[in-house]
């Protein structure tokens, strides 16, 4: 293997069974490196504009990079993408877990998957050979049975396999791809694709290790990591998984309760992420969580994930499942007022085993909740649940509901904004959705960077897109040398959005780009609070490609070059900057505690988004890229495709 | 003076364990927030309440019967 990659992408139809096997050359790696970017590349080239996401027209590509597999934390991801049908703008997903690096073992860089199987199948890679297998057995079963059935008939338990659960066969419209039954390739409704293609999963397996060009500098890199995680500011996050954030989010008031009408939760103690690793985890009551409540990645030493088990009272839940993120205990937790850990727990099984995005699903029933509590549903519209605030009871059975598509359930597996339209009733007044998306649980009312992410995010509300506020708005020496690479030494005033923090969530975005591109954790490199700062990420990308040569901002073009291809499919599907908007809801007021009346202004975000294009290089007027600015990132192609 | 302290997340383990992050501090009349974190031995950056309301300023000087609880200071989903 040539320094980090395979050199190989596998073509797969589906409606004709047919493969092929490209080989790029490495011209093509240095300029999209892998990961997201890869896989824009590719939805550009090979998916035609106005297609029906859901019809055998969509081309899913599941793709890593150059680093994916070389020993060291944070590189197994893998991106999945395809045109959404939740938005119907690009989708776009990251997940982790072992498949990621299995996938690259097995002799590939990415799977480009293209048309519908006339019967339920799945694909089997090893060593470089592959076939598509019957699946009819498998079609209807929960991801942990087909998951065991798959390495029983291949007589593998090494074997990975990245499925789609009941939810993405039934189309719920946020179904996504899981791996280990765990891990979620979650939003956007990457799962809703794969199920409608008739491919239920992908297994592979394979024993060709990466060899990267300088094997003892990456070993010296990833030891480094090591021994430094303790006295990282990941060794909470590691620990107590990412629900530690909880607590400094309530103080911060930028904890989602109410369905976003609030910014903190009185009993949020009872779902947080130390309450969590003192309760609910595998081994807690024997004190043995940290080594039995923790999961991790390939070759990652941070072991972050979290692995529940209950197997007492109303709620039993199977820790192969795992655990919920903060994100989870949000959504299921403080948008709903529920401040029941094991019944949240419960519903992230759920998605789990199904194949649901926590986010998208908890938020909708949230919407839901906030449409019951003011009169819009009645016990008539939910099949009898009460959807009372703090219900953690029906919220349980709903979300069981959604992954069936069973009654009012049907109605929420198309998506809050979806579900709106059809119920009416006012119930738009109480969506959270950017270009559809349900928002993730982290409040641009707050952390005001957030505003212009949310809106102008090509595949809709997102978290990890950008660095958030606080990286910038407390005392700078913590992260001063990092900040510094990305050109940042000012202190910002909290809740503010002028030209500096623009600015920030510009550049900041780009490095998070690069990295989806390169497939690496976010918890893992970043350009603050990480375990590895920027100049590291440059350093792994070196030693592992032999790109000597790579620099910050040639990894921050391939970051941009992404963000482009984005916009560039977006305005294919008639996107422009009338859909870089926000939910009236963040125009309103937080209620209650240290965010009380916060609120963001209409005007002040209209001339942030307007800055935002500005830097970017994109016409202010359209928010769609420009000739000029693709032909800087050498995308004449892409020019020509939307006819600049 | 004591305050009300409680340590969450990896902060804990600057307290013995069986404390579960809780416990009553005796300070100095006028120590600061800045005291507090140099007495427990945090380094880290932290997010700190006091009596349930953020404090960014670590100079802030405490009051007897003060509730202050701290957390370490990420981002992440």
């Amino acid at each position: 293997m040539a320094n980090g990659y395979n050199g190989k992408i596998l073509h797969v139809n589906l409606s004709e069974g047919k493969f092929r096997v490209e080989k790029p050359d490495e011209t093509f790696y240095r300029k999209y490196m892998g990961g997201s970017a890869l896989a824009m590349y590719y939805l550009l080239n090979e998916l035609g504009p106005g297609i029906d996401s859901l019809s055998p027209d969509n081309v899913l590509v599941l793709a890593l990079s150059v680093l994916t597999g070389t020993p060291i934390s944070g590189q197994s991801r893998i991106t999945a993408a395809a045109k959404s049908p939740l938005t119907g703008a690009v989708g776009d997903s990251q997940g982790g877990g072992f498949f990621p690096a299995e996938l690259k073992f097995s002799g590939y860089d990415a799977v480009v998957i293209k048309g519908k199987s006339k019967k339920p199948v799945y694909l089997w890679i090893k060593d470089g050979e592959y076939e598509l297998r019957d699946a009819s057995h498998l079609w209807g079963k929960i991801t942990g049975e087909a998951e065991a059935i798959i390495k029983a008939e291949l007589e593998d338990n090494k074997i990975e396999v990245l499925q789609v659960g009941p939810a993405g066969e039934n189309g719920v419209r946020f179904a996504g791809i899981f791996s280990m039954s765990n891990r979620a390739n979650g939003r956007t409704g990457m799962g809703a694709v794969m199920g409608s293609k008739n491919l239920k999963a992908v297994a592979v397996r394979g024993r060709k290790r990466p060899a990267a060009a300088n094997k003892v500098a990456l070993n010296e890199l990833a030891k480094w990591g090591a021994a430094n995680l303790e006295d990282s500011d990941i060794a909470g996050l590691a620990k107590y998984g990412t629900a530690e954030t909880t607590g400094s989010n309530q103080t911060s008031g930028t904890l989602p309760t109410y369905n976003y009408n609030s910014g903190v939760f009185e009993q949020w103690e009872a779902i947080d992420g130390t309450t969590m690793y003192d309760t609910v985890l595998r081994g807690a009551p024997e004190g043995n969580q940290d080594r039995m409540g923790r999961d991790t990645c390939y070759a990652c030493t941070v072991r972050c994930k979290r692995v529940v088990e209950l197997t007492e009272g109303p709620y039993i839940v199977d820790p192969h499942y795992g655990g919920p993120e903060y994100e989870t205990t949000s959504t299921f937790g403080n948008y709903c007022a529920i401040d029941d850990l094991p019944a949240i727990c419960k519903a992230n099984e759920i998605c789990n085993m199904y194949g649901m995005d926590s986010i998208s699903c908890g938020a909708t029933i949230a919407w839901a909740y906030e449409a019951f509590n003011e009169g819009k549903l009645t016990l008539e519209d939910t099949d009898g649940l009460d959807l009372s605030w703090g219900n953690a009871d029906s919220m349980v059975k709903l979300t069981e509901k959604i992954a069936q598509r069973d009654g009012f359930g049907d109605i929420l597996a198309e998506g809050s904004e979806r579900a709106a339209k059809k119920i009416g009733r006012g119930t738009e007044a109480y969506l959270i959705t950017c270009k559809g998306q349900e928002a993730p649980a982290h409040m641009p009312r707050v952390k005001r960077s957030l505003s212009v992410i949310y809106a102008t995010n090509p595949f809709g509300a997102d978290h990890q897109s950008h660095e958030h506020d606080p990286a910038v708005e407390d005392d700078l020496e913590f992260y001063k040398e990092r900040l510094a690479v990305l050109g940042f030494s000012e202190m910002q005033e909290p809740r503010s959005l002028g030209d500096e923090k623009i600015r920030f969530a510009a550049v900041s975005q780009r490095m998070y780009s690069a990295m989806d591109s390169l497939n690496l954790c976010q918890f893992v490199f970043g350009p603050a609070w990480q375990l590895y700062g920027p100049e590291d990420m440059v350093a792994l990308v070196r030693v592992v490609t032999g790109w000597n040569d790579v620099t910050f901002d040639e990894l921050q073009k391939v970051g941009e070059r992404r963000l482009n291809m984005m916009r560039a499919f977006n305005a294919r599907e008639g996107f422009d900057r009338k859909d870089d908007k926000l939910p009236n809801k963040v125009f309103q007021p937080l209620i209650g505690g240290v965010s009380d009346g916060w609120k963001l202004d209409r005007a002040e975000v209209e001339t942030a988004v307007e800055k935002y294009f500005e830097i970017c290089g994109w016409d202010v007027s359209t928010g769609i890229p420009t000739r000029a600015k693709l032909e800087e990132l050498d995308l004449d192609w892409v020019a020509d495709q939307i006819d600049l | 003076m004591k305050i009300q302290l409680q340590l969450y997340s990896i902060l804990r383990e600057a307290l013995p364990s069986e404390s579960k992050g809780r416990a009553v501090l005796k300070l100095e009349e006028g120590a600061t927030l800045a005291d507090v974190l140099k007495q427990l031995g945090i380094k880290r950056r932290v997010v700190i309440s006091v009596n349930s309301v953020l404090e960014r300023d670590h100079s802030r000087q405490l009051r007897d019967g003060d509730e202050v609880k701290i957390f370490s200071s990420v981002s992440g989903g």
